[in-house]
């Protein structure tokens, strides 16, 4: 699904990620791991094509086309999903039409027709449910004056709704209360199939113990330092960076 | 170039002087309109409350009031529900519903003989251009709400056709609503695609105690057009006066709105919302004139300039010693759009007073990069992006429009002018 060899890539002239190396195949969920600027959201940000994010060596494939040469919104519509870590408000734009809009730009991609409004209303509706959201945020603006934590969960809707094959979520847990926090993964884990693959970026192990991850790998000054199963997350918790920091030193 | 212009508008008059209708204001009256109008002499962008207006179209334009046309209208936009329409072309009634039950509505030609003329408030040098409309208005509708009476709306549709080499018109609007008196008032401005049509209207509102006026302006005139706009309010104590201009036509916009809150309690609000492409520009200035105790006055802007166009907001906030307790706030916001385009916000208050609380906002910029990649990250095409995020900072002013057949029809206007019909034609 994803294929990450040697990547290097700055911000603002300054080399964040420096020869990273990464394979999500299909199917499986890995998270990203990592003291606080290591790269972690760097990498989430590359994935989705920023602006201001320059890959500078190396090279993405996402089933087996080179990511890097599509532009953001080609991405999206080939499936790569970025659930960000701080949702943007955008007063005077609706949620549904906004989730409406994506859907169909991803169709007409694939040269499929655009969904029928009073189907898709009601599939958003059901995802909702799962995501215990009030039907009056479809017709808010997009996470216009949402709190914290229905920020993220409109996030994860969208995700629900967009169906990606590849999701990446920055930091979805950070200022998630415990409630919040089990609904969110629960939509994350709706979503696990053998043709979707899932990059959970985050800075605890907490939201591994509701979203279970095939792999974990330790980022650390812009490179995996370390890979394993979950019990990586766990040792992490116990003992911290500190030991990995001094390794990659 | 400004004596020569004035020496021609005295030319101009003095060769249809009499063929000027004395029952709507008389040739004295007309004569001494152009005499005070001389004597202060034509606005010069050196003039600091007219730096922003694109003056030009005056030096070349035809002062005279233009014949009216065969009457072949531009298909019009359908009356919005609740309201009785009148129609004016170039400046003279053209069609006419039934007047609402407790309002009486005078035009020219049902003015009766002897009835005392309004006269419009001119004593402000930037309201000067409304002596210009005292010379030379053909047609005057004066509309008065009976007191307590919560009266159906009324919409004036002025229709431009005339090119200027032909003659300018002169939409000339008075509104008086009578103690406790409510209604809803459409004012628009339309014209002929291809006119470069020049229109000087002057709009004068009086509310007596506790009426409430709730006024939708819009002016969607023709690419080429010129228009010069004066609007001058007073509210008497408790009075509620809420105003929501749209601008989206015309070459050149400037209009001039001086609101006097003589009574205690009360209150004004102007949102207004401009969209200037092209080589457009939209100058509005709006003074609020706080006399009485407790007064309340709120300024909302929105524009958006692109590719060479300006829009400018001059917003002043004047509170006299009289007006204790007064409320007032700005919030100016301007979006830029393009490498050559020109917002221009001015907030200015002059306080004379204690006890006030007054607070402004002021910001222009370009479209927020982070919305931007937020919409291109779900797949949103970069230009439908920028379309939907210039559409949803004009919403702070559209939203308000209450009724929805109007809302809709100025949503469709923007949305044409952006020239994104197809991609955000759902939005409405």
């Amino acid at each position: 699904m994803l294929t990450i060899k040697n990547l290097h890539a700055t911000v603002d002239g300054q080399e964040i990620l420096k020869g990273l190396d990464l394979e999500v195949p299909e199917g499986e969920v890995h998270a990203i791991m990592g003291p606080n600027g290591s790269g972690k959201s760097t990498l989430a940000h590359v994935l989705a094509g920023r602006p201001g994010y320059t890959v500078t060596a190396g090279s993405v494939h996402f089933k087996g086309r080179d990511l890097l040469a599509l532009s953001p919104e080609e991405r999206a519509r080939e499936g790569v999903f970025l659930g960000f870590q701080y949702p943007v408000e955008i007063p005077g734009v609706n949620n549904v039409y906004l989730l409406k809009a994506a859907v169909n730009a991803a169709r007409t991609h694939h040269g499929q027709p655009e969904v029928d409004a009073f189907e898709f209303l009601t599939l958003v509706r059901e995802k909702m449910r799962l995501m215990r959201m009030d039907d009056s945020m479809l017709s808010r603006g997009v996470n216009e004056g949402f709190s914290g934590g229905e920020k993220k969960r409109n996030e994860i809707l969208q995700m629900l709704v967009l169906e990606p094959s590849l999701a990446v979520l920055d930091e979805t847990d950070s200022g998630l209360d415990i409630d919040a926090l089990k609904i969110v993964a629960h939509g994350v884990n709706t979503l696990r199939a053998p043709n979707r693959s899932q990059l959970l970026v985050t800075h605890y192990q907490r939201l591994l113990e509701h979203i279970v991850p095939d792999r974990v790998h330790v980022l650390v000054k812009g490179r995996i330092v370390r890979s394993g199963d979950r019990t990586l997350a766990l040792e992490l918790e116990q003992r911290g960076y500190d030991w990995l920091i001094g390794e990659a030193a | 170039m400004n004596a020569a212009v004035l020496n021609r508008l005295k030319e101009e008059f003095g060769a249809v002087r009499a063929a000027l209708p004395e029952h709507v204001i008389g040739a004295e009256r007309r004569g001494q309109a152009l005499e005070a109008l001389c004597a202060q002499g034509l606005p010069v962008t050196r003039d600091e409350n007219w730096r922003y207006t694109d003056l030009r179209s005056l030096e070349q334009a035809r002062f005279a009031p233009a014949q009216t046309q065969p009457a072949v209208l531009p298909s019009l936009p359908a009356t919005p529900e609740g309201f009785v329409r009148y129609v004016f072309l170039d400046g003279r009634l053209h069609s006419q519903a039934g007047a609402p039950h407790g309002v009486a509505v005078r035009t020219a030609h049902s003015e009766q003989a002897g009835a005392a003329p309004w006269r419009l408030e001119t004593r402000l040098p930037e309201a000067r251009l409304a002596l210009l409309n005292e010379t030379f208005a053909t047609e005057a509708v004066s509309i008065e709400v009976a007191p307590d009476t919560q009266a159906a709306g009324i919409e004036l549709l002025f229709v431009a056709s005339a090119a200027a080499a032909e003659g300018a018109s002169y939409p000339r609007v008075r509104l008086a609503l009578g103690t406790g008196a409510r209604m809803s008032l459409i004012e628009r401005h339309l014209g002929r695609a291809e006119a470069h049509s020049l229109v000087n209207s002057a709009v004068q509102v009086e509310l007596a105690a506790h009426a409430a006026l709730t006024h939708y302006r819009v002016q969607q005139l023709g690419a080429q057009a010129a228009w010069f706009d004066t609007l001058s309010a007073n509210l008497a104590a408790e009075a509620r006066y809420d105003l929501l201009a749209v601008g989206a036509g015309a070459l050149s916009a400037r209009s001039t709105v001086h609101a006097r809150l003589s009574g205690r309690g009360a209150a004004m609000s102007l949102s207004a919302a401009a969209l200037a492409d092209g080589q457009q520009s939209l100058d509005l200035y709006a003074l609020s004139e706080h006399i009485a105790p407790h007064t309340r006055t709120a300024q909302t802007f929105r524009g958006i300039a692109s590719n060479r166009a300006r829009a400018a907001f001059n917003g002043k906030v004047i509170v006299r010693e009289s007006a204790r307790g007064t409320d007032s706030r700005q919030s100016l916001r301007g979006l830029l759009d393009g490498a050559q385009c020109e917002i221009d916000l001015r907030p200015q208050l002059e306080i004379y007073t204690d006890e006030v609380r007054c607070s402004h906002g002021a910001t222009a910029g370009k479209l927020d990069e982070n919305m931007l990649f937020y919409l291109l990250s779900r797949g949103i095409a970069p230009e439908v992006a920028q379309h939907l995020l210039k559409w949803a900072f004009l919403e702070d002013v559209i939203a308000k429009i209450a009724p929805s057949d109007l809302r809709r029809q100025i949503e469709t206007t923007l949305v044409g002018q952006m020239r994104e019909l197809d991609t955000l034609k759902e939005l409405l």
